[in-house]
Protein backbone atom coordinates (compact mmCIF):
# COMPACT_ATOMS: atom_id res chain seq x y z
CA UNK A 1 0.00 0.00 0.00
CA UNK A 2 1.32 3.39 -1.01
CA UNK A 3 0.69 6.89 0.33
CA UNK A 4 -1.79 8.81 -1.81
CA UNK A 5 0.18 12.00 -1.18
CA UNK A 6 3.85 11.06 -1.66
CA UNK A 7 3.69 7.49 -2.99
CA UNK A 8 5.83 6.01 -0.22
CA UNK A 9 5.13 2.60 1.23
CA UNK A 10 2.81 2.92 4.21
CA UNK A 11 3.50 1.34 7.56
CA UNK A 12 1.10 0.05 10.20
CA UNK A 13 0.61 3.63 11.45
CA UNK A 14 -2.32 5.86 10.45
CA UNK A 15 -0.01 8.45 8.98
CA UNK A 16 2.61 8.42 6.32
CA UNK A 17 6.03 8.06 7.78
CA UNK A 18 7.48 10.02 4.88
CA UNK A 19 5.15 13.01 4.46
CA UNK A 20 3.05 12.78 7.61
CA UNK A 21 -0.27 12.71 5.79
CA UNK A 22 -3.24 11.17 7.60
CA UNK A 23 -3.90 7.86 5.83
CA UNK A 24 -6.38 6.29 8.26
CA UNK A 25 -9.40 6.85 6.03
CA UNK A 26 -7.41 5.96 2.94
CA UNK A 27 -6.35 2.69 4.55
CA UNK A 28 -10.00 1.90 5.41
CA UNK A 29 -11.01 2.48 1.83
CA UNK A 30 -8.31 0.11 0.62
CA UNK A 31 -9.40 -2.47 3.18
CA UNK A 32 -13.02 -2.26 2.02
CA UNK A 33 -11.88 -2.64 -1.57
CA UNK A 34 -9.91 -5.73 -0.65
CA UNK A 35 -12.85 -7.10 1.29
CA UNK A 36 -15.08 -6.80 -1.73
CA UNK A 37 -12.38 -8.41 -3.84
CA UNK A 38 -12.28 -11.39 -1.47
CA UNK A 39 -16.04 -11.63 -1.58
CA UNK A 40 -16.00 -11.52 -5.37
CA UNK A 41 -13.34 -14.20 -5.45
CA UNK A 42 -15.42 -16.48 -3.22
CA UNK A 43 -18.51 -15.95 -5.35
CA UNK A 44 -16.61 -16.59 -8.55
CA UNK A 45 -15.26 -19.75 -6.97
CA UNK A 46 -18.78 -21.14 -6.54
CA UNK A 47 -19.85 -19.91 -10.01
CA UNK A 48 -21.99 -17.07 -8.69
CA UNK A 49 -20.74 -14.90 -11.52
CA UNK A 50 -23.39 -12.19 -11.13
CA UNK A 51 -22.60 -11.81 -7.45
CA UNK A 52 -18.89 -11.82 -8.21
CA UNK A 53 -19.34 -9.04 -10.77
CA UNK A 54 -21.23 -6.90 -8.22
CA UNK A 55 -18.59 -7.44 -5.53
CA UNK A 56 -15.65 -6.83 -7.86
CA UNK A 57 -17.18 -3.67 -9.30
CA UNK A 58 -17.76 -2.52 -5.75
CA UNK A 59 -14.14 -3.26 -4.96
CA UNK A 60 -13.02 -1.20 -7.95
CA UNK A 61 -15.26 1.67 -6.90
CA UNK A 62 -13.30 1.86 -3.70
CA UNK A 63 -9.92 1.31 -5.30
CA UNK A 64 -9.51 1.52 -9.05
CA UNK A 65 -5.93 0.38 -8.67
CA UNK A 66 -6.95 -3.01 -7.28
CA UNK A 67 -5.40 -4.90 -10.18
CA UNK A 68 -6.36 -8.34 -8.94
CA UNK A 69 -9.99 -7.31 -8.65
CA UNK A 70 -9.94 -5.80 -12.13
CA UNK A 71 -8.29 -8.83 -13.70
CA UNK A 72 -10.73 -11.16 -11.94
CA UNK A 73 -13.64 -9.00 -13.12
CA UNK A 74 -12.33 -9.36 -16.65
CA UNK A 75 -12.17 -13.14 -16.23
CA UNK A 76 -15.72 -13.28 -14.87
CA UNK A 77 -16.97 -11.17 -17.77
CA UNK A 78 -15.15 -13.47 -20.19
CA UNK A 79 -16.70 -16.54 -18.57
CA UNK A 80 -20.18 -15.09 -18.92
CA UNK A 81 -19.56 -14.39 -22.61
CA UNK A 82 -19.01 -10.64 -22.30
CA UNK A 83 -15.70 -10.65 -24.12
CA UNK A 84 -15.50 -6.92 -24.91
CA UNK A 85 -16.15 -6.00 -21.30
CA UNK A 86 -13.46 -8.45 -20.22
CA UNK A 87 -11.05 -7.02 -22.76
CA UNK A 88 -11.76 -3.49 -21.52
CA UNK A 89 -11.00 -4.42 -17.91
CA UNK A 90 -7.76 -6.14 -18.88
CA UNK A 91 -6.63 -3.19 -21.04
CA UNK A 92 -7.28 -0.75 -18.17
CA UNK A 93 -5.53 -3.11 -15.80
CA UNK A 94 -2.51 -3.26 -18.08
CA UNK A 95 -2.42 0.54 -18.29
CA UNK A 96 -2.52 0.84 -14.53
CA UNK A 97 0.27 -1.66 -14.02
CA UNK A 98 2.41 -2.44 -17.03
CA UNK A 99 4.79 -4.94 -15.46
CA UNK A 100 4.05 -8.30 -13.92
CA UNK A 101 0.38 -8.12 -14.87
CA UNK A 102 -1.47 -11.31 -15.83
CA UNK A 103 -3.89 -9.22 -17.91
CA UNK A 104 -1.08 -8.98 -20.41
CA UNK A 105 -1.27 -12.75 -20.89
CA UNK A 106 -5.03 -12.70 -21.26
CA UNK A 107 -4.91 -9.97 -23.92
CA UNK A 108 -2.04 -11.72 -25.66
CA UNK A 109 -3.98 -15.00 -25.83
CA UNK A 110 -7.01 -13.29 -27.32
CA UNK A 111 -5.06 -11.22 -29.83
CA UNK A 112 -2.81 -14.06 -30.94
CA UNK A 113 -5.83 -16.02 -32.20
CA UNK A 114 -7.33 -13.62 -34.74
CA UNK A 115 -9.85 -16.22 -35.94
CA UNK A 116 -11.17 -16.59 -32.41
CA UNK A 117 -11.41 -12.82 -32.00
CA UNK A 118 -13.22 -12.53 -35.31
CA UNK A 119 -15.60 -15.29 -34.27
CA UNK A 120 -16.30 -13.46 -30.99
CA UNK A 121 -17.03 -10.25 -32.89
CA UNK A 122 -19.39 -12.08 -35.24
CA UNK A 123 -21.15 -13.57 -32.23
CA UNK A 124 -21.71 -10.15 -30.73
CA UNK A 125 -23.00 -8.76 -34.02
CA UNK A 126 -25.41 -11.65 -34.40
CA UNK A 127 -26.64 -11.17 -30.86
CA UNK A 128 -27.28 -7.48 -31.52
CA UNK A 129 -29.09 -8.42 -34.74
CA UNK A 130 -31.22 -10.93 -32.84
CA UNK A 131 -32.12 -8.19 -30.38
CA UNK A 132 -33.17 -5.97 -33.29
CA UNK A 133 -35.32 -8.81 -34.64
CA UNK A 134 -36.97 -9.16 -31.24
CA UNK A 135 -37.78 -5.47 -31.11
CA UNK A 136 -39.15 -5.63 -34.66
CA UNK A 137 -41.30 -8.62 -33.72
CA UNK A 138 -39.47 -11.13 -35.94
CA UNK A 139 -39.19 -13.67 -33.17
CA UNK A 140 -38.55 -16.70 -35.37
CA UNK A 141 -35.61 -14.95 -36.99
CA UNK A 142 -34.36 -13.91 -33.57
CA UNK A 143 -34.50 -17.53 -32.36
CA UNK A 144 -32.53 -18.71 -35.40
CA UNK A 145 -29.95 -15.96 -34.92
CA UNK A 146 -29.58 -16.70 -31.22
CA UNK A 147 -29.07 -20.40 -31.92
CA UNK A 148 -26.23 -19.44 -34.25
CA UNK A 149 -24.78 -17.15 -31.57
CA UNK A 150 -24.87 -19.92 -28.98
CA UNK A 151 -23.33 -22.43 -31.35
CA UNK A 152 -20.37 -20.05 -31.68
CA UNK A 153 -20.24 -18.96 -28.05
CA UNK A 154 -22.14 -21.36 -25.76
CA UNK A 155 -21.24 -19.33 -22.64
CA UNK A 156 -23.03 -16.15 -23.72
CA UNK A 157 -25.49 -15.82 -20.81
CA UNK A 158 -27.43 -12.89 -22.23
CA UNK A 159 -28.06 -14.82 -25.44
CA UNK A 160 -29.30 -17.82 -23.44
CA UNK A 161 -31.58 -15.57 -21.42
CA UNK A 162 -32.97 -13.84 -24.50
CA UNK A 163 -33.58 -17.18 -26.19
CA UNK A 164 -35.31 -18.48 -23.06
CA UNK A 165 -37.47 -15.35 -23.01
CA UNK A 166 -38.45 -15.94 -26.63
CA UNK A 167 -39.33 -19.56 -25.86
CA UNK A 168 -41.37 -18.44 -22.89
CA UNK A 169 -43.18 -15.94 -25.06
CA UNK A 170 -44.08 -18.72 -27.49
CA UNK A 171 -44.99 -21.00 -24.53
CA UNK A 172 -42.25 -23.50 -25.28
CA UNK A 173 -41.63 -23.98 -21.62
CA UNK A 174 -39.42 -27.04 -21.82
CA UNK A 175 -37.06 -25.38 -24.25
CA UNK A 176 -37.00 -22.25 -22.11
CA UNK A 177 -36.17 -24.40 -19.09
CA UNK A 178 -33.35 -26.07 -21.01
CA UNK A 179 -31.83 -22.70 -21.90
CA UNK A 180 -32.18 -21.44 -18.35
CA UNK A 181 -30.50 -24.59 -17.03
CA UNK A 182 -27.58 -23.84 -19.33
CA UNK A 183 -27.49 -20.28 -17.92
CA UNK A 184 -27.44 -21.69 -14.40
CA UNK A 185 -24.61 -24.03 -15.27
CA UNK A 186 -22.55 -20.96 -16.14
CA UNK A 187 -23.88 -18.50 -13.59
CA UNK A 188 -25.77 -20.05 -10.69
CA UNK A 189 -27.14 -16.97 -9.06
CA UNK A 190 -28.18 -14.69 -11.88
CA UNK A 191 -31.30 -12.88 -10.70
CA UNK A 192 -32.83 -12.66 -14.15
CA UNK A 193 -32.25 -16.36 -14.81
CA UNK A 194 -33.78 -17.30 -11.47
CA UNK A 195 -36.81 -15.12 -12.15
CA UNK A 196 -37.37 -16.70 -15.55
CA UNK A 197 -36.83 -20.15 -14.11
CA UNK A 198 -39.47 -19.60 -11.45
CA UNK A 199 -41.94 -18.58 -14.16
CA UNK A 200 -41.08 -21.61 -16.28
CA UNK A 201 -41.35 -24.00 -13.34
CA UNK A 202 -44.74 -22.56 -12.49
CA UNK A 203 -45.91 -23.34 -16.00
CA UNK A 204 -44.37 -26.79 -16.04
CA UNK A 205 -45.64 -28.02 -12.63
CA UNK A 206 -49.28 -28.99 -13.26
CA UNK A 207 -50.55 -28.91 -9.65
CA UNK A 208 -49.26 -25.45 -8.95
CA UNK A 209 -50.56 -24.28 -12.24
CA UNK A 210 -54.04 -25.54 -11.42
CA UNK A 211 -53.89 -23.89 -8.06
CA UNK A 212 -53.00 -20.60 -9.67
CA UNK A 213 -55.74 -20.82 -12.26
CA UNK A 214 -58.34 -21.54 -9.56
CA UNK A 215 -58.79 -25.21 -10.45
CA UNK A 216 -60.30 -24.46 -13.79
CA UNK A 217 -58.51 -27.37 -15.40
CA UNK A 218 -59.51 -29.91 -12.81
CA UNK A 219 -62.21 -31.21 -15.09
CA UNK A 220 -59.76 -31.69 -17.93
CA UNK A 221 -57.20 -33.40 -15.69
CA UNK A 222 -54.61 -32.51 -18.29
CA UNK A 223 -52.21 -29.71 -19.04
CA UNK A 224 -51.92 -28.56 -22.60
CA UNK A 225 -49.14 -26.49 -24.04
CA UNK A 226 -47.52 -26.02 -27.39
CA UNK A 227 -43.97 -27.18 -27.99
CA UNK A 228 -42.69 -26.31 -31.47
CA UNK A 229 -45.59 -27.16 -33.73
CA UNK A 230 -46.98 -29.88 -31.45
CA UNK A 231 -49.69 -29.65 -28.85
CA UNK A 232 -48.47 -31.47 -25.74
CA UNK A 233 -51.22 -32.93 -23.55
CA UNK A 234 -49.83 -33.98 -20.20
CA UNK A 235 -52.03 -35.85 -17.69
CA UNK A 236 -52.17 -34.25 -14.26
CA UNK A 237 -52.42 -37.20 -11.95
CA UNK A 238 -49.61 -39.12 -13.49
CA UNK A 239 -46.23 -38.46 -11.98
CA UNK A 240 -43.03 -39.71 -13.37
CA UNK A 241 -41.53 -42.15 -10.91
CA UNK A 242 -38.21 -41.03 -9.59
CA UNK A 243 -35.70 -43.23 -11.30
CA UNK A 244 -33.15 -44.87 -9.11
CA UNK A 245 -29.88 -46.09 -10.53
CA UNK A 246 -31.11 -49.68 -10.63
CA UNK A 247 -34.33 -48.84 -12.44
CA UNK A 248 -32.35 -46.77 -14.93
CA UNK A 249 -30.11 -49.74 -15.62
CA UNK A 250 -33.16 -52.00 -15.89
CA UNK A 251 -34.76 -49.54 -18.32
CA UNK A 252 -31.58 -49.39 -20.39
CA UNK A 253 -31.49 -53.20 -20.40
CA UNK A 254 -35.13 -53.39 -21.50
CA UNK A 255 -34.41 -50.80 -24.17
CA UNK A 256 -31.47 -52.83 -25.43
CA UNK A 257 -33.56 -56.02 -25.48
CA UNK A 258 -36.34 -54.26 -27.36
CA UNK A 259 -33.79 -52.78 -29.75
CA UNK A 260 -32.22 -56.18 -30.40
CA UNK A 261 -35.64 -57.78 -30.82
CA UNK A 262 -36.68 -55.03 -33.24
CA UNK A 263 -33.42 -55.54 -35.13
CA UNK A 264 -34.00 -59.30 -35.28
CA UNK A 265 -37.68 -59.14 -36.22
CA UNK A 266 -37.53 -56.16 -38.56
CA UNK A 267 -34.07 -55.88 -40.02
CA UNK A 268 -33.14 -59.56 -40.35
CA UNK A 269 -36.27 -60.52 -42.34
CA UNK A 270 -35.77 -57.42 -44.47
CA UNK A 271 -32.16 -58.42 -45.10
CA UNK A 272 -33.24 -61.99 -45.89
CA UNK A 273 -35.95 -60.71 -48.18
CA UNK A 274 -33.42 -58.50 -49.96
CA UNK A 275 -31.02 -61.42 -50.35
CA UNK A 276 -33.84 -63.60 -51.66
CA UNK A 277 -34.93 -60.90 -54.09
CA UNK A 278 -31.35 -60.55 -55.30
CA UNK A 279 -31.07 -64.31 -55.75
CA UNK A 280 -34.38 -64.40 -57.63
CA UNK A 281 -33.19 -61.61 -59.87
CA UNK A 282 -30.00 -63.53 -60.59
CA UNK A 283 -31.97 -66.71 -61.30
CA UNK A 284 -34.32 -64.76 -63.55
CA UNK A 285 -31.38 -63.30 -65.46
CA UNK A 286 -29.76 -66.72 -65.84
CA UNK A 287 -33.11 -68.19 -66.91
CA UNK A 288 -33.55 -65.46 -69.51
CA UNK A 289 -30.06 -66.07 -70.82
CA UNK A 290 -30.76 -69.81 -70.89
CA UNK A 291 -34.03 -69.22 -72.81
CA UNK A 292 -32.20 -67.11 -75.35
CA UNK A 293 -29.54 -69.77 -75.75
CA UNK A 294 -32.13 -72.54 -75.99
CA UNK A 295 -33.97 -70.63 -78.69
CA UNK A 296 -30.70 -70.13 -80.52
CA UNK A 297 -29.88 -73.82 -80.26
CA UNK A 298 -33.35 -74.69 -81.58
CA UNK A 299 -32.89 -72.32 -84.46
CA UNK A 300 -29.48 -73.77 -85.27
CA UNK A 301 -30.87 -77.31 -85.04
CA UNK A 302 -33.64 -76.39 -87.49
CA UNK A 303 -31.07 -74.86 -89.77
CA UNK A 304 -28.92 -77.99 -89.47
CA UNK A 305 -31.98 -80.16 -90.29
CA UNK A 306 -32.69 -78.04 -93.34
CA UNK A 307 -29.08 -78.26 -94.44
CA UNK A 308 -29.10 -82.01 -93.89
CA UNK A 309 -32.28 -82.30 -95.97
CA UNK A 310 -30.70 -80.18 -98.63
CA UNK A 311 -27.55 -82.31 -98.48
CA UNK A 312 -29.62 -85.48 -98.78
CA UNK A 313 -31.51 -84.03 -101.71
CA UNK A 314 -28.28 -83.03 -103.40
CA UNK A 315 -26.83 -86.46 -102.71
CA UNK A 316 -29.93 -88.03 -104.23
CA UNK A 317 -29.64 -85.77 -107.22
CA UNK A 318 -25.99 -86.63 -107.53
CA UNK A 319 -26.89 -90.28 -107.20
CA UNK A 320 -29.49 -89.67 -109.92
CA UNK A 321 -26.79 -88.33 -112.15
CA UNK A 322 -23.99 -90.73 -111.30
CA UNK A 323 -25.72 -93.90 -110.02
CA UNK A 324 -26.99 -96.95 -111.80
CA UNK A 325 -29.73 -95.92 -114.21
CA UNK A 326 -28.79 -92.29 -113.59
CA UNK A 327 -28.83 -89.47 -116.07
CA UNK A 328 -25.16 -89.77 -116.83
CA UNK A 329 -25.52 -93.46 -117.52
CA UNK A 330 -28.60 -92.81 -119.67
CA UNK A 331 -26.70 -90.09 -121.51
CA UNK A 332 -23.87 -92.51 -122.05
CA UNK A 333 -26.23 -95.15 -123.37
CA UNK A 334 -27.87 -92.57 -125.64
CA UNK A 335 -24.47 -91.67 -127.07
CA UNK A 336 -23.66 -95.30 -127.60
CA UNK A 337 -27.06 -95.82 -129.31
CA UNK A 338 -26.47 -92.79 -131.55
CA UNK A 339 -23.00 -94.10 -132.40
CA UNK A 340 -24.42 -97.55 -133.19
CA UNK A 341 -27.15 -96.05 -135.41
CA UNK A 342 -24.63 -93.95 -137.32
CA UNK A 343 -22.55 -97.01 -137.80
CA UNK A 344 -25.26 -99.61 -138.66
CA UNK A 345 -28.41 -97.59 -139.58
CA UNK A 346 -30.42 -100.21 -137.70
CA UNK A 347 -33.58 -98.30 -136.94
CA UNK A 348 -35.37 -101.05 -135.06
CA UNK A 349 -32.48 -101.76 -132.71
CA UNK A 350 -32.07 -98.04 -132.15
CA UNK A 351 -35.78 -97.70 -131.43
CA UNK A 352 -35.65 -100.56 -128.93
CA UNK A 353 -32.62 -99.03 -127.24
CA UNK A 354 -34.26 -95.61 -127.13
CA UNK A 355 -37.34 -97.12 -125.50
CA UNK A 356 -35.09 -98.83 -122.94
CA UNK A 357 -33.29 -95.56 -122.21
CA UNK A 358 -36.58 -93.72 -121.82
CA UNK A 359 -37.75 -96.27 -119.27
CA UNK A 360 -34.70 -95.66 -117.04
CA UNK A 361 -34.92 -91.83 -116.92
CA UNK A 362 -37.53 -89.18 -116.78
CA UNK A 363 -36.99 -87.14 -119.89
CA UNK A 364 -37.88 -83.93 -118.09
CA UNK A 365 -35.03 -84.42 -115.62
CA UNK A 366 -32.49 -84.79 -118.40
CA UNK A 367 -30.35 -82.03 -119.79
CA UNK A 368 -31.14 -79.96 -122.88
CA UNK A 369 -28.36 -81.70 -124.82
CA UNK A 370 -29.75 -85.11 -123.93
CA UNK A 371 -33.22 -84.08 -125.05
CA UNK A 372 -31.92 -82.58 -128.34
CA UNK A 373 -29.86 -85.68 -129.12
CA UNK A 374 -32.78 -87.93 -128.24
CA UNK A 375 -35.13 -85.87 -130.45
CA UNK A 376 -32.63 -85.82 -133.34
CA UNK A 377 -32.11 -89.56 -133.14
CA UNK A 378 -35.83 -90.16 -132.98
CA UNK A 379 -36.35 -87.85 -136.01
CA UNK A 380 -33.67 -89.73 -137.92
CA UNK A 381 -35.12 -93.17 -137.33
CA UNK A 382 -38.78 -91.98 -137.11
CA UNK A 383 -39.98 -92.18 -140.77
CA UNK A 384 -38.37 -95.52 -141.46
CA UNK A 385 -39.60 -97.00 -138.24
CA UNK A 386 -43.06 -95.52 -138.79
CA UNK A 387 -43.22 -97.16 -142.18
CA UNK A 388 -42.26 -100.49 -140.68
CA UNK A 389 -44.94 -100.23 -137.99
CA UNK A 390 -47.44 -98.96 -140.61
CA UNK A 391 -46.86 -102.02 -142.81
CA UNK A 392 -47.17 -104.33 -139.85
CA UNK A 393 -50.32 -102.57 -138.68
CA UNK A 394 -51.90 -102.59 -142.12
CA UNK A 395 -51.37 -106.37 -142.29
CA UNK A 396 -53.22 -106.71 -138.95
CA UNK A 397 -55.93 -104.38 -140.28
CA UNK A 398 -56.51 -106.59 -143.29
CA UNK A 399 -56.68 -109.61 -141.06
CA UNK A 400 -59.26 -107.61 -139.03
CA UNK A 401 -57.07 -107.93 -135.95
CA UNK A 402 -57.88 -104.42 -134.94
CA UNK A 403 -56.38 -104.53 -131.47
CA UNK A 404 -52.93 -105.37 -132.82
CA UNK A 405 -53.48 -102.95 -135.69
CA UNK A 406 -54.28 -100.12 -133.23
CA UNK A 407 -51.10 -100.81 -131.27
CA UNK A 408 -48.93 -100.76 -134.37
CA UNK A 409 -50.65 -97.73 -135.91
CA UNK A 410 -50.11 -95.85 -132.66
CA UNK A 411 -46.40 -96.60 -132.88
CA UNK A 412 -46.38 -95.55 -136.55
CA UNK A 413 -48.05 -92.22 -135.60
CA UNK A 414 -45.66 -91.83 -132.69
CA UNK A 415 -42.56 -92.21 -134.87
CA UNK A 416 -43.94 -90.11 -137.74
CA UNK A 417 -46.55 -87.64 -136.71
CA UNK A 418 -46.87 -86.42 -140.35
CA UNK A 419 -48.15 -89.79 -141.55
CA UNK A 420 -51.81 -89.03 -142.49
CA UNK A 421 -52.54 -92.60 -143.51
CA UNK A 422 -51.28 -94.03 -140.22
CA UNK A 423 -53.51 -91.60 -138.34
CA UNK A 424 -56.51 -92.34 -140.58
CA UNK A 425 -56.18 -96.09 -140.19
CA UNK A 426 -55.64 -95.77 -136.48
CA UNK A 427 -58.99 -93.97 -136.26
CA UNK A 428 -60.57 -96.47 -138.64
CA UNK A 429 -59.23 -99.41 -136.56
CA UNK A 430 -60.69 -97.83 -133.45
CA UNK A 431 -64.04 -97.39 -135.24
CA UNK A 432 -64.04 -100.97 -136.37
CA UNK A 433 -63.02 -102.27 -132.97
CA UNK A 434 -66.02 -100.38 -131.50
CA UNK A 435 -64.03 -97.67 -129.70
CA UNK A 436 -66.06 -94.81 -131.18
CA UNK A 437 -64.75 -92.19 -128.79
CA UNK A 438 -61.11 -92.83 -129.64
CA UNK A 439 -62.02 -93.08 -133.33
CA UNK A 440 -63.73 -89.64 -133.27
CA UNK A 441 -60.75 -88.18 -131.44
CA UNK A 442 -58.28 -89.39 -134.06
CA UNK A 443 -60.51 -88.36 -136.97
CA UNK A 444 -60.86 -84.88 -135.59
CA UNK A 445 -57.12 -84.70 -135.00
CA UNK A 446 -56.59 -85.58 -138.64
CA UNK A 447 -59.03 -82.87 -139.77
CA UNK A 448 -57.27 -80.33 -137.62
CA UNK A 449 -53.70 -81.25 -138.56
CA UNK A 450 -54.19 -82.09 -142.21
CA UNK A 451 -57.29 -80.25 -143.46
CA UNK A 452 -56.10 -80.42 -147.11
CA UNK A 453 -55.18 -84.10 -147.27
CA UNK A 454 -56.86 -86.66 -149.48
CA UNK A 455 -58.24 -88.51 -146.43
CA UNK A 456 -60.53 -85.62 -145.44
CA UNK A 457 -63.61 -86.76 -147.37
CA UNK A 458 -63.38 -90.28 -146.00
CA UNK A 459 -62.80 -88.96 -142.53
CA UNK A 460 -65.87 -86.77 -142.68
CA UNK A 461 -67.98 -89.66 -143.99
CA UNK A 462 -66.80 -91.93 -141.19
CA UNK A 463 -67.49 -89.22 -138.64
CA UNK A 464 -70.98 -88.92 -140.09
CA UNK A 465 -71.38 -92.62 -139.65
CA UNK A 466 -70.30 -92.25 -136.06
CA UNK A 467 -73.00 -89.59 -135.62
CA UNK A 468 -70.70 -86.57 -135.62
CA UNK A 469 -72.13 -83.83 -137.80
CA UNK A 470 -69.91 -81.18 -139.25
CA UNK A 471 -70.63 -77.77 -137.93
CA UNK B 1 -46.36 -13.30 -15.10
CA UNK B 2 -43.41 -12.04 -17.13
CA UNK B 3 -44.17 -9.38 -19.73
CA UNK B 4 -42.12 -10.02 -22.81
CA UNK B 5 -42.01 -6.40 -23.92
CA UNK B 6 -40.94 -5.18 -20.50
CA UNK B 7 -38.31 -7.87 -20.19
CA UNK B 8 -37.00 -7.10 -23.67
CA UNK B 9 -36.25 -3.55 -22.57
CA UNK B 10 -33.76 -4.93 -20.04
CA UNK B 11 -31.64 -6.39 -22.84
CA UNK B 12 -29.14 -3.98 -24.41
CA UNK B 13 -26.92 -4.37 -27.44
CA UNK B 14 -23.57 -5.86 -26.59
CA UNK B 15 -20.41 -3.88 -27.22
CA UNK B 16 -18.56 -4.91 -30.32
CA UNK B 17 -14.77 -5.23 -30.39
CA UNK B 18 -14.46 -2.05 -32.49
CA UNK B 19 -16.28 -0.14 -29.77
CA UNK B 20 -14.00 -1.38 -27.00
CA UNK B 21 -11.60 1.57 -27.36
CA UNK B 22 -14.36 4.14 -26.85
CA UNK B 23 -15.73 2.15 -23.94
CA UNK B 24 -12.32 2.14 -22.26
CA UNK B 25 -11.79 5.89 -22.77
CA UNK B 26 -15.26 6.77 -21.59
CA UNK B 27 -15.10 4.63 -18.47
CA UNK B 28 -15.29 6.67 -15.32
CA UNK B 29 -12.37 5.50 -13.26
CA UNK B 30 -12.93 7.77 -10.33
CA UNK B 31 -12.87 5.78 -7.10
CA UNK B 32 -13.45 6.43 -3.43
CA UNK B 33 -9.72 6.92 -2.86
CA UNK B 34 -9.68 9.71 -5.47
CA UNK B 35 -12.66 11.35 -3.82
CA UNK B 36 -11.01 11.08 -0.40
CA UNK B 37 -7.77 12.60 -1.61
CA UNK B 38 -9.72 15.36 -3.32
CA UNK B 39 -11.71 16.04 -0.17
CA UNK B 40 -8.59 16.08 1.99
CA UNK B 41 -6.82 18.42 -0.40
CA UNK B 42 -9.84 20.72 -0.57
CA UNK B 43 -10.16 20.81 3.21
CA UNK B 44 -6.42 21.53 3.52
CA UNK B 45 -6.79 24.30 1.00
CA UNK B 46 -9.70 25.79 2.93
CA UNK B 47 -7.68 25.65 6.13
CA UNK B 48 -4.73 27.40 4.48
CA UNK B 49 -6.79 30.19 2.91
CA UNK B 50 -8.00 31.85 6.20
CA UNK B 51 -4.42 31.73 7.53
CA UNK B 52 -3.12 33.43 4.43
CA UNK B 53 -5.80 36.13 4.62
CA UNK B 54 -4.96 36.70 8.28
CA UNK B 55 -1.27 37.06 7.49
CA UNK B 56 -2.12 39.56 4.78
CA UNK B 57 -4.20 41.53 7.22
CA UNK B 58 -1.25 41.55 9.63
Amino acid sequence: MFCYNCGCVLSEHDFCTACGADVSLYKRIIYVSNMYYNEGLEKADVRDLSGAIVSLRQSLKFNKNNIDARNLLGLVYFESGEVVAALSEWVISKNLRQDKNIADDYIGKLQSNSARLDSINQTIKKYNQALVYCIQGSKDLAVIQLKKVLSLNPRFIRAHQLLALLYMDSEQWERAERELRKCMDIDRNNTQTLRYMREVELMLIPDDNIRQTGGKRKKDETVRYVSDNEMIIQPLNVKEPKNSGVSTLVNIGIGLVIGLAATYFLMVPAARSNAKTEAQKTIQEISNQSDVKTARIKELENEADKLNGRLEELENRLEGYTGEGGTLEAFDRLLQTAAAYLENHDSMATAVELENILQTVDQEDTSEGFQKLYASLLAAIGPELSRTYYDEAFAFFRQEDYEAAIESFEKAVYYDSTSVDALFYLASSCQKSGDAEKAIENYQKLLNLFPDSNRVRETKRNLKELGVTEE
Amino acid sequence: MINFEEELKKFHPSLEVEDAEDAIYNQDLTDMADLLVKMIKESEKKQEEPRGEARNEV
